[in-house]
């Protein structure tokens, strides 16, 4: 796949093997964004506790992050939570499923990450359905909108979201440390707005990018930063982008890695120009060398068996 | 913001050991490879590497295209139809940085799924590693990943450090010799305070890939083969080291135990065709302590190189400073999948021993028997850790709130350049 995938490599891993061969672990690891995972056998080697951590959890479980996981997970979840760490799952290896259901089951553990992040989606969606329903007001006035969703996944970076009666509008405010990466990271933007062009893709969402200037819907939030590294791209969802369960959910999947994506590929592209420089030098020496006078004086003899006759002159 | 656990991410010629700081195991282990798309490589012509440049400049819609994103590393290399397998690093060194730069990219973002920009990292470098090399790691490290920090350290101390785990380990010294042996070569690297004592390292061209094909001969010479379907024979004989090798401390003693209990001492492999499912069944047998063996006696296997491993051992010691040589001696680390056979720290340590103690003694026959030594130690520590020592030192070293301080950090990097990198502390010798 050339697509980032949305679960989580070492978890997958780890819990195969462990509940196969159950025995005494204790790792810590990360996914996108922060999070922090911590998968350990507290009390005994059959139990494992998997802990995540999510910088913006307090906002997820105000657009029902709590919901999610208990709809995903219900059962495994640990009766209390690990100090530092907001959700803990428990796995007691001797009730797993077995057989394809424990494969399917490794699975949705290992997607932990984005089901968490997925609960502001899902309520917008959810809204944009009910907002429909509702007729147009007679007098012209402005329709109802949904509330705008802030989830704060990074330090400097954020992810809104608002419904409204015919589409949700997904923005993602960007920021870029580096001067060659916000520079890349412009062309790319640009280019992906170009890109929807194309006929193959017109099903795409429409998207938007503006360098600076935050777009209208979060024009009124205060504390946006104003500098020339921020930047927004504006994702527009229509209805058919999450009208069957299934698409809703790729829909989500895909939107969610949006930010590391762009990033892993700003990384690839940049990797890539590498490798043409570094052969354009290796042209370039070549050149060089061919332009290098030839050794100036007499060719060196030698005798037959390579011995030089300079000490007999 | 709280700092996320650093990378350690070990390269080796043959695996990459990849994780995250304050684990006991890395997170991956996989190949060193990287697929990349073959026929890029003809269309650019002339024979060059290079991808191909587009044509004219123009519109840029038109070249649009995922020649930067197409590409697969680890075990994933291996199955993809129409991509060409390379191995980045030969012999320890990075060879074609295109390939590392990539390999790098999809290991952080496909598999560890970190963001580099928010993590420090401590790669490794095999000793004797030239000063450029550093350079260019550091360049790509800082200006293509924009990582906060870098610690490249020579993997032969890490693995020192990771003998700290060991409890027979008392004093957290870097000075000592440290033996690694993976799949392709075996090296002798003596260490002195965290300095590798350069002139002194030996190598030794015997290592696991040798060791699975004596026992494929072994076992092809007793006629056990006949049964083994002949593609998987040097996956049995692989299984066969990993599973039922030994060191044994006497040969001769060993051969008499199995020709007297054969029943008690031969091992019964049983596996299974990879493709038809067909089971089968062969006797390993004198194979479990021969194969290691090679260490000890390479004569049984290979006619060009014919010092055994406990000498190459005292050469390097010998070779080495003499105000160091006590502290070489006391402290001999085992790093490396091919020194986990059972009792290889002990064989090591008598056959070693033996040729000190002989030396101390022709020496005190010299001095007229005037001068009395107090003898010197001989220690071979081997720990549990031992397969992933040098990634498992790292990470040691890495999980330390010192480890900050000493690593470049962007700042620097921006504000001298990739030359900052030529240098580091060494790191971990605090008492």
């Amino acid at each position: 796949m050339i697509l980032l995938e949305s679960h989580n490599v070492i978890i997958e891993n780890t819990l195969t093997e462990k509940f196969q061969k159950p025995s005494a672990l204790d790792v810590q690891f990360v996914d996108y964004d922060g999070v922090r995972f911590h998968l350990s056998t507290p009390e005994r080697k059959s139990v494992l506790l998997l802990s995540m951590n999510i910088r913006c959890w307090e906002e997820l479980v105000k657009y029902g992050a709590q919901d999610v996981i208990q709809r995903e997970y219900g059962k495994w979840i640990a009766p209390s939570v690990e100090p530092e760490y907001n959700v803990s799952l428990q796995f007691d290896t001797d009730q797993v499923p077995e057989g394809e259901e424990r494969a399917a089951f490794i699975h949705s553990v290992a997607l932990m990450k984005r089901n968490a992040l997925a609960a502001p989606f899902e309520r917008a969606f959810l809204k944009q359905y009910q907002l429909e329903s509702i007729p147009a007001p007679i007098d012209g006035s402005a329709r109802e909108e949904g509330e705008l969703m802030q989830i704060h996944y990074r330090d400097e970076e954020a992810i809104y979201i608002r419904a409204s009666h015919d589409r949700v509008t997904v923005i993602f405010s960007t920021m870029f440390k580096e001067e060659t990466d916000r520079i890349t990271g412009r062309v790319f933007l640009q280019e992906f707005v170009d890109a929807r062009r194309l006929p193959s893709i017109q099903n795409a969402p429409q998207v938007l990018y503006s360098n600076r200037e935050p777009p209208l819907e979060i024009r009124h939030l205060s504390g946006l930063k104003d500098t020339e590294d921020v930047g927004y791209v504006t994702f527009v969802l229509f209805p058919r982008h999450f009208a069957t369960p299934d698409t809703a959910a790729a829909t989500i999947s895909r939107i969610q890695l949006f930010r590391d994506y762009l990033h892993y590929h700003i990384k690839c592209s940049k990797a890539y120009m590498h490798s043409r420089m570094r052969h354009r030098v290796t042209e370039f020496l070549k050149v060089l060398n061919r332009a290098k006078m030839e050794t100036a004086g007499e060719k060196e003899r030698k005798t037959i068996t390579g011995r030089s006759l300079r000490s007999f002159r | 913001m709280a700092l996320l656990a650093p990378i350690i991410s070990d390269n080796g010629s043959g695996y990459s050991k990849i994780g995250f700081a304050g684990n006991s195991d890395p997170s991956f282990v996989f190949p060193t490879a990287i697929a990349t798309r073959e026929n890029q490589v003809s269309a650019a012509g002339g024979g060059s590497r290079a991808p191909s440049i587009p044509s004219k400049p123009g519109h840029l819609a038109s070249k649009r295209g995922i020649e930067d994103l197409d590409f697969y590393i680890g075990d994933e290399a291996f199955s993809k139809p129409g991509y060409g397998v390379h191995y980045p690093i030969r012999h320890g060194l990075i060879e074609n940085w295109d390939h590392m730069e990539r390999y790098w990219e999809q290991s952080i973002f496909k598999y560890l799924r970190a963001e580099p920009e928010d993590h420090y990292f401590l790669l490794t470098e095999p000793p004797l590693n030239p000063p450029e090399n550093r350079e260019n790691t550091a360049e790509i490290f800082f200006e293509s990943f924009n990582i906060q920090g870098l610690y490249i350290a020579v993997q032969a101390v890490l693995a020192l450090a990771a003998s700290w785990s060991s409890n027979k380990v008392t004093d957290r010294t870097l000075t000592g010799t440290v033996i690694d042996s993976g799949d392709g070569v075996t090296h002798v690297i003596p260490v002195a305070e965290g300095y590798v004592i350069g002139s002194a390292i030996k190598h030794i061209p015997i290592a696991g890939r040798d060791i699975t094909q004596f026992v494929q001969m072994l076992l092809r010479e007793r006629g056990e083969t006949a049964t083994i379907p002949p593609e998987d024979q040097l996956r049995v004989a692989q299984k066969v080291k990993e599973d039922y090798s030994y060191v044994c401390q006497d040969i001769v003693k060993e051969f008499r135990k199995y020709d007297a209990e054969p029943y008690k001492y031969f091992e019964r492999y049983e596996g299974e065709h990879s493709v038809t499912g067909r089971k089968y069944g062969i006797d390993v047998g004198f194979e479990r302590f021969l194969a290691p063996e090679i260490f000890f006696n390479p004569e049984i296997y290979s006619s060009d190189f014919l010092t055994p491993l406990p000498e190459v051992v005292d050469n390097v010691i010998q070779q080495s400073p003499i105000d160091v040589r006590r502290g070489l001696y006391r402290n001999i680390v085992l790093s490396g999948g091919s020194t986990m056979f059972d009792h290889f720290g002990q064989r090591l340590r008598r056959d070693l021993k033996q040729i000190v103690d002989k030396r101390v003694a022709a020496s005190e026959v010299a001095s007229g028997a005037h001068m009395r030594s107090s003898g010197v130690e001989v220690n071979v520590i081997s720990h549990k850790r031992q397969r992933y020592a040098v990634w498992f030192g790292g990470s040691l070293l890495a999980s330390l709130p010192e480890f900050y301080s000493y690593c470049h950090t962007k700042a620097d990097y921006d504000e001298v350049g990739p030359s900052i990198c030529r240098r580091y502390t060494i790191f971990g010798s605090a008492t």
